[in-house]
C-alpha cells in the first residue's frame, strides 16, 4: 500500500504518475500578527506597496503570455490585477496598519476578513464565490510580504503539479508542457481548475483534504483523476497497475471520442436514442460534438434565476427557437419550470414551507402562478415552428395536474390561433414521471400524453424516502433498489401497452453498470449530461438484447438490493473489464 | 446607442439598466473598475440604497447587480462629464443587451 491514500473531487478525468511540485504552500509557515511602533507605520505601508506592486507586475507578464486558446483564464487574470490594487483591500489595509500599528501581514489579513463579511451577506452565490478570487490574490501579496517567491521556481522536469490554491496566473507562468496534472486543497466541481485542466487535457483533482501536510517536494506520486484518489509513495505493484490503466485509458478515451458520432444501436439492431440534458444553449456545442443525437431534458429554469424581473415572452421565444434551430432536425424536449424547493427565483414570494421538497414547486407551481405559466407555454409554442420541439411538465402527482396544464397549453394554443401567430399543432406533450404516485397511475396518464420522461434522481429520493445530500441517509440512494427497477419497469410497460415512447433522464442512465438493465426493459431513449455520452454509446453498441433481458431477469429475482448490486457488479463487469475499469459507478457506494 | 447624461447641480449622472445574462459579474466589474482608474473625478455607482466606489472592482462586484437591475453611475470633478461619457459607453458594452 502507498504510504499514504488522499481523496478530492476528480475534475477533469485521467491518470498521471510522477513527481509531486508544491506551490503556494499555506501550511507551515507565521504570520506576523504583531504591533509596531510609529516610527515603522511608513516602512510597514511601503512593503505592503512593493509587494503588491510585485503582484501587479507579475499578473501583467502572465497576461501578456495567455495563449489565444485560454481567453477565459486572460479575463481571471484581468480581475485579478483590479483585486491586487482594489482600494478596498490595499487601503483599507494601509489605513489599518498607520491606524491600529499593526504589521503590513496582520493589517492584509484582517482587510481580507472584512471583505468577506461583506461578501458572505451577498445573496447571489456567483458573487458570494468570488471571495476566493480575493483570497487567491491576497495570498499572493501575503507570500511577497513573508519573502517567499516560490512559484517563479523553474520545472526542470515534467510534474505533478500541487498547491493550496491555483490561479490562472500560477498556471500561466510555469511552462504548461511541464505539468502533468493539477491538485489543489481548495476548490470543487466549478473552480476554474477544473476548466483550465480540461482544456488543457491533463487530469486534475480539487478539494483534497491534508494535501499540504501529506506531500512532500519530489515525492512519486498517482493522481488517479478517475475516481478521485492521490496514491503518496506507491509501491512497485501499484506502479505498475497505474501505469497500465493508464494506458489503456488513454487508448479507451481515444477511441470512444472516435466511434461516438456512431448511432446507439445495439449489436442486435435495437436501437436507443441518446439526448442529453443541459440547461444552457451554450452546452448545444457540447452535446454535438459527444455525439447527442438530441436534448432529452431542457431545464428552462436558467433564464429565471438569479435576475431581478421575470424574462419577456421574447426572450424566451428567442431562446427556445435558437435551441430548435441548432438541433433540427434533432427534437429538443423543453421542461416547463422547475422551480421551489432548492430553487428560488428573486420574484418568487419565499414561502414559509417545513419541507420545500414536499411543497409548492414545479407544475404546482406553475399552475399557481398562471401569468407566468402560459407566457412559457406562449413562448414555448411560437418556438414550436422552429424545429423538432416538444413539452414536459414537471413533478405530476395525479391526473388532474395534466389535465390543468393542457387546459393552460389549449388556451394560449387558442390565443395564438386569434392572433393569427403560427405554431405546431402536433407539437408532442409529455411529462416527467418522479413520483411514485405517478407510477402506480401509469396506465391511465399513458392515456393523457404523448410521452414519459422518467427523473430517476427524484423517483429515487420520493420512493425511498431520502435526501441524498443528507450524509446521514445518503447510504440509502439505491439506484437497483428492488422498488425502483420495479417502479421503472411498470412505467416502461405502461407506456409501451399505451404506445407512447418512454425515456429515462437521471444518472440512473448513464452509468455503465445500470444503463445494460435499463436496456432490457426496452426503454426508447435516455437522456444523460453530454460527457457521459460517449462512454454510454460504447457500452450499448456491444451488448445484445437478450444479454439485458437476462440481466434484468436476475435483478428482478433477488430480493435484496446487496445481492442484486453484486450480481449487476459481477455480470458488467466480466463484460466490459475494459471500460468499467475507468469508471466509478452509483453501485460502488453500496457493500 | 447614445447614453444621456444629465447635469446636476453638483455632479454629472447616467442611468444604465443591466440587460446581460449573467449580471455585473467579475469580468465587467475588472473592466468597469479599470477605465475607472483612468479618470481623476470621483466615480460612483448607485443601486437603490447603495452607492459604492467604480474605481473598485470589489466594491462593484458587491453589488451584485442582476439583469433588469437599474444603476446610476455618478461623477464629481474636472474630468467629470469626459469621464461619464466614457463609462457610460462602458457600462453599456459591458452589462447591455448580447454583452
Amino acid at each position: 500500500m502507498a504510504r499514504e491514500i488522499l481523496h478530492g473531487v476528480a475534475v477533469s478525468a485521467g491518470i498521471s504518475i510522477g513527481k509531486a511540485f508544491f506551490i503556494n504552500r499555506q501550511s507551515r509557515r507565521h504570520i506576523p500578527r504583531e504591533t509596531i511602533p510609529a516610527s515603522k507605520v511608513d516602512y510597514e505601508i511601503d512593503r505592503l506597496t512593493a509587494a503588491s506592486n510585485m503582484v501587479r507586475d507579475e499578473f501583467e507578464a502572465a497576461r501578456a503570455k495567455v495563449p489565444e486558446e485560454l481567453r477565459e483564464h486572460g479575463a481571471i487574470i484581468d480581475s485579478h490585477l483590479m483585486i491586487c490594487q482594489d482600494p478596498k483591500l490595499m487601503l483599507a489595509a494601509a489605513t489599518r496598519i498607520r491606524d491600529r500599528g499593526i504589521t503590513a501581514e496582520w493589517a492584509l489579513e484582517q482587510s481580507v476578513e472584512t471583505i468577506a463579511a461583506a461578501f458572505s451577506a451577498i445573496d447571489d452565490p456567483y458573487i458570494r464565490e468570488r471571495i476566493q478570487d480575493v483570497r487567491v490574490v491576497a495570498e499572493r501579496i501575503m507570500q511577497r510580504l513573508l519573502g517567499g517567491a516560490d512559484t517563479s521556481r523553474a520545472l526542470e522536469e515534467r510534474m505533478v503539479l500541487m498547491a493550496h490554491d491555483l490561479t490562472p496566473a500560477d498556471t500561466i507562468e510555469l511552462e504548461q508542457d511541464k505539468i502533468m496534472s493539477f491538485t489543489t486543497c481548495e476548490g470543487g466541481k466549478t473552480s476554474h481548475t477544473g476548466i483550465l485542466a480540461r482544456s488543457l487535457q491533463i487530469p486534475a483533482i480539487v478539494g483534497v483534504e491534508g494535501l499540504e501536510e501529506c506531500v512532500r517536494d519530489g515525492e512519486l506520486v498517482i493522481v488517479d483523476a478517475l475516481r478521485g484518489r492521490i496514491l503518496i509513495d506507491p509501491t512497485e505493484d501499484e506502479l505498475a497497475d497505474y501505469s497500465d490503466l493508464k494506458y489503456q485509458f488513454e487508448n479507451y478515451q481515444k477511441s470512444i471520442i472516435h466511434q461516438c458520432k456512431l448511432p446507439g444501436e445495439t449489436v442486435d439492431g435495437f436501437r436507443l436514442d441518446i439526448q442529453a440534458n443541459i440547461e444552457l444553449a451554450d452546452e448545444l456545442q457540447s452535446v454535438l460534438d459527444n455525439g447527442g443525437e438530441g436534448v432529452g431534458l431542457y431545464r428552462t429554469e436558467y433564464a429565471f434565476l438569479n435576475r431581478k424581473k421575470a424574462p419577456t415572452e421574447e426572450e424566451l421565444y428567442r431562446e427556445y427557437a435558437t435551441l430548435a434551430e441548432r438541433l433540427a432536425p434533432a427534437k429538443v424536449t423543453l421542461r416547463t419550470l422547475d422551480v421551489g424547493a432548492d430553487k428560488m427565483m428573486n420574484t418568487q414570494e419565499k414561502l414559509e414551507e417545513a419541507n420545500p421538497a414536499l411543497g409548492l414547486r414545479g407544475i404546482r407551481y406553475c399552475l399557481k402562478n398562471l401569468d407566468l405559466f402560459r407566457m412559457q407555454l406562449r413562448a414555448i409554442l411560437r418556438a414550436s415552428v422552429h424545429g423538432n420541439v416538444a413539452v414536459m411538465f414537471p413533478m405530476i402527482s395525479g391526473i388532474k395536474e395534466v389535465r390543468q396544464a393542457r387546459y393552460q397549453l389549449n388556451l394560449v394554443r387558442q390565443e395564438l390561433d386569434e392572433a393569427g401567430i403560427p405554431y405546431n399543432p402536433n407539437m408532442p406533450v409529455g411529462i416527467m414521471i418522479e413520483l411514485p404516485s405517478a407510477v402506480m397511475i401509469s396506465e391511465t396518464l399513458a392515456q393523457e400524453v404523448d410521452f414519459f420522461s422518467i427523473g430517476t434522481n427524484d423517483l429515487i429520493q420520493y420512493s425511498l424516502g431520502i435526501d441524498r445530500a443528507n450524509k446521514h441517509v445518503s447510504y440509502l440512494y439505491q439506484p437497483l433498489h428492488p422498488a425502483i427497477v420495479r417502479s421503472i419497469k411498470y412505467v416502461v410497460d405502461a407506456a409501451h401497452r399505451a404506445g407512447i415512447e418512454v425515456s429515462v433522464c437521471g444518472e440512473v442512465a448513464s452509468d455503465p453498470y445500470c444503463i445494460p438493465i435499463l436496456m432490457g426493459m426496452q426503454i426508447d431513449a435516455v437522456s444523460i449530461a453530454p460527457q457521459a455520452i460517449p462512454g454510454i454509446k460504447r457500452i450499448i453498441r456491444q451488448v445484445n438484447m437478450e444479454e439485458c433481458k437476462q440481466l434484468l431477469r436476475d435483478v428482478l429475482s433477488h430480493a435484496t438490493v446487496s445481492k442484486i448490486n453484486r450480481k449487476v457488479r459481477q455480470t458488467i463487469f466480466k463484460r466490459f473489464p475494459e471500460e468499467l475499469t475507468f469508471f466509478a459507478s452509483l453501485l460502488d457506494q453500496d457493500d | 446607442m447614445r447614453n444621456t447624461i444629465t447635469e446636476h447641480e453638483d455632479c454629472f449622472a447616467a442611468i444604465i439598466l443591466v440587460q446581460n445574462e449573467l449580471g455585473l459579474h467579475a469580468r465587467p466589474a475588472a473592466r468597469i473598475a479599470q477605465e475607472a482608474q483612468k479618470f481623476r473625478c470621483e466615480l460612483r455607482l448607485v443601486v437603490e440604497d447603495q452607492e459604492v466606489d467604480a474605481k473598485s472592482i470589489l466594491d462593484i462586484l458587491s453589488l451584485a447587480a442582476v439583469r433588469g437591475t437599474e444603476i446610476t453611475l455618478k461623477g464629481w470633478g474636472d474630468d467629470a462629464r469626459q469621464a461619464l461619457e466614457h463609462m457610460a459607453d462602458t457600462l453599456h458594452r459591458t452589462l447591455g443587451e448580447g454583452a
